[in-house]
């Protein structure tokens, strides 16, 4: 898509403050070499001369003047200009008229305009050097500039030739640049307005590595996420649904055929009570799932208080022993020391509470239910094991999940609720729930999951 | 709570009547006001409350609750989510007046902070949709019967408490309880012939602010009644139903 709104994106604006600096730079540049270049060559020119004017000192006046007419046919690239004047002030040889002001200094000077026109009638810049001789004659020696000259305009005009291309390239590149870059801006924000409006299967594209790559990368990664907990929501809601309509089901059904027979009250009764219970059961489940809602968003850290987890656990001994001795199973409590802990204690408490109800349920008579805390390495922990059926290795990983349906949640509302408020109110505490085997049995352990500052970071639900 | 496997088992309108429905002294004629704005809710309670024995007062709205309440009423009964306004302000405001109405909040609301705020804004008790409605009922009938904490000596028909001494006596005979069966049957001496809810006895005897998922309340009431009478011939504590426990007055 080429359009003018291309010229308003702020790459191009870029790409056109690129090429402005580049041009400058590229203009200093040049500005630069031709500065050092033409500063060379009269430097180079001017040592000349004064080394040719030194050697010639004391040469004879003959002599030089052989030598200078050799020097002024021959090699007329080294020396333009030649004056021999006797001491008292007469021309003896040369091509410069006396009247030139030229410092006896043996140094060389530099005249805007030379005395003698070239072939054209131009007065070119020079280089003079004068020099007393030995026989108070001096001599002159200059060199035009001419061709100095005419290789500094050369470079102008090559300078002045060469930027316009040069801008003009760079702003088609940045504006290309520009383009390309819109272009990929506009399918990223395509694909994001196609992902917002339901298509959570799509993907931002990327090709390379850069930065924008990058970022939809990260992007991806993001909806992947999402996807991955939406799906999990999914079906944590088909077993929402599936825990609530079942004993719907069945309440319904018991209730149909009690008012199409002809009943007696005693079976109208039944179908009453049988349905009743049913609804209870429903009850209990959405009590559970706000349970869990209630707890994830319960007290913050800011509003934990100081307690005795092994006070806690010795409440729930006592709580629990009769419901234990009356189904023949051994519960022990077994905590030597307090064990200080900050947390909610009514949330601590229904979360053991939980481990210990399914320790007693699914241990045989005869079986033993221990529950300890302690403190390991300055950390609070908090163990409930069993000798009962124990946890499947396969389910392990799974049990802590909302709504998972193991093979024992069948016969008991809730039970796998339990477990998962739980996980929640360890997760709010910064423990992490776990079990292992007891050999035989389950141990169902509180450690800390992770440094205080992980804590925050919740796990998938 | 289908719980009810104790072999003692009578309805709440067995043995002489409702135990609720003679309203205490003193409040009789004042109703108990509902703020519901759930109509069938609202009249379900109503029905409910009325088959006790007690005048029901219905409210749909915070303005109208606040009046109804102000012109006398016994015990309220508040939801909170009130067509977009919360039905703790009623309460705030009759407390900001002096006016000590006892209130049962009811709120689909059930977060930690849901709940203390609820207590916190003058509420005395707090029961999170859905619930039993009977659990409701025997709510209301804790706060209309609140009674006398002070007292140090407790006694019903045959059975007698020493709080100072921590004693507890049958037809004159100690009976030796353990601390929490003490503790259970304090509870159940305090209130004579009221129905107590297995949540209420979880949350008052202990603090247990959620329900067991076993039947370990039942439990413990029976190992209360063997230490009351190895026999089983009497029934000092009977089971109510589906709903839950009542020491009998006449035991």
């Amino acid at each position: 898509m080429w359009t003018v709104e291309v010229f308003n994106e702020r790459a191009f604006r870029l790409a056109l403050g690129f090429a402005l600096t580049i041009s400058v730079a590229t203009a200093a540049a040049f500005a630069f070499i031709y500065l050092q270049v033409s500063r060379a060559d009269v430097d180079q020119v001017s040592a000349i001369l004064v080394d040719e004017a030194a050697k010639s000192a004391g040469d004879s006046e003959a002599d030089l003047r052989r030598a200078l007419e050799l020097r002024l046919t021959r090699d007329i690239r080294r020396l333009d200009f030649v004056a021999l004047i006797d001491p008292k002030g007469q021309l003896i040889f040369g091509n410069v008229p006396v009247t030139l002001h030229i410092p006896i200094d043996a140094k060389a000077h530099f005249l805007k305009e030379d005395v003698l026109p070239d072939a054209n009638g131009d007065k070119d810049p020079a280089i003079f050097v004068a020099r007393r001789r030995a026989d108070g004659g001096v001599l002159l020696l200059g060199r035009s500039l001419r061709e100095d000259y005419d290789l500094q305009e050369t470079l102008l005009r090559a300078l002045a030739i060469a930027l316009l291309p040069t801008v003009l390239l760079i702003l088609a590149i940045g504006a290309w640049f520009a383009h390309r870059a819109s272009q990929r801006f506009k399918r990223v924000h395509d694909a994001i307005v196609r992902i917002m409006k339901g298509d959570l299967d799509l993907r931002l594209p990327f090709a390379g590595e850069d930065d924008i790559d990058k970022i939809a990368r990260a992007v991806n990664l993001m909806l992947d996420e999402i996807a991955r907990l939406l799906d999990h929501l999914k079906s944590a809601g088909d077993n929402i649904a599936h825990d609530l309509r079942t004993p719907l089901a069945v309440a319904r059904a018991k209730l149909e055929r009690a008012l199409d027979n002809e009943s007696g009250t005693e079976q109208l009764r039944e179908a009453l009570e049988a349905a009743l219970a049913q609804i209870e059961k429903v009850s209990l489940t959405v009590s559970a799932i706000l349970r869990i809602s209630a707890v994830e968003h319960g007290p913050r850290e800011t509003q934990f208080k100081d307690f005795d987890l092994a006070a806690v656990c010795a409440q729930l001994l006592d709580f629990y022993e009769p419901l234990a001795e009356s189904q023949a199973v051994t519960l022990i409590a077994g905590a030597d020391q307090p064990v200080p802990m900050r947390g909610d204690q009514d949330l601590m408490r229904e979360a053991l509470s939980n481990l210990i109800d399914n320790a007693i349920k699914f241990t045989p008579a005869g079986g033993t239910v221990r529950i300890e805390a302690g403190i390991v390495d300055g950390l609070p922990f908090a163990v409930v094991s069993d000798t009962g059926v124990g946890i499947p290795l396969q389910e392990r990983g799974k049990i802590f999940d909302r709504f998972y349906r193991g093979a024992h949640s069948g016969k008991s509302p809730g039970h796998g609720l339990g477990l998962s408020i739980a996980a929640t109110i360890a997760r709010l505490h910064g423990f992490k729930l776990t079990v292992e085997d007891n050999n035989p049995g389950a141990r169902f352990e509180f450690r800390a999951a992770a440094p205080a500052s992980a804590r925050r970071e919740r796990e998938p639900v | 709570m289908a719980f009810g496997n104790e072999a003692v088992t009578v309805s709440p309108f067995e043995n002489g009547g409702s135990p609720t429905s003679r309203p205490p002294d003193g409040l009789a004629g004042a109703p108990v006001l509902v703020v519901e704005d759930e109509r069938d809710l609202a009249e379900e309670i109503r029905l409910e409350l009325e088959a006790s024995g007690h005048q029901v007062r219905l409210s749909e709205t915070v303005d109208d609750g606040l009046r109804a309440a102000r012109s006398g009423a016994a015990v309220l009964i508040i939801d909170r989510m009130l067509q977009g306004q919360d039905g703790l302000s009623i309460i705030e405001a009759l407390r900001a007046e002096g006016n000590a109405t006892p209130a049962l909040v009811i709120s689909a609301l059930s977060s930690v902070d849901d709940r203390i705020n609820g207590l916190k804004a003058g509420g005395d008790d707090y029961l999170i949709k859905p619930f039993d409605i009977r659990e409701l009922t025997a709510r209301v009938e804790a706060l209309l019967r609140r009674g006398d904490t002070r007292l140090t000596r407790l006694q019903v028909g045959a059975l007698e408490m020493d709080l100072v001494e921590r004693t507890v006596r049958c037809d004159g005979k100690p009976v030796d309880l353990l601390p929490r069966e003490f503790r259970l049957m304090e509870y159940f001496m305090r209130r004579p012939g009221q129905i107590v809810t297995r949540a209420m006895l979880l949350e008052d005897v202990w603090n247990f602010k959620f329900m067991a998922q076993t039947n370990v309340v039942d439990v413990q009431i029976g190992n209360l009644r063997r230490k009351l009478d190895p026999t089983g011939a009497r029934r000092f504590i009977i089971n109510i139903r589906a709903v839950g426990f009542k020491l009998n007055v006449d035991g």
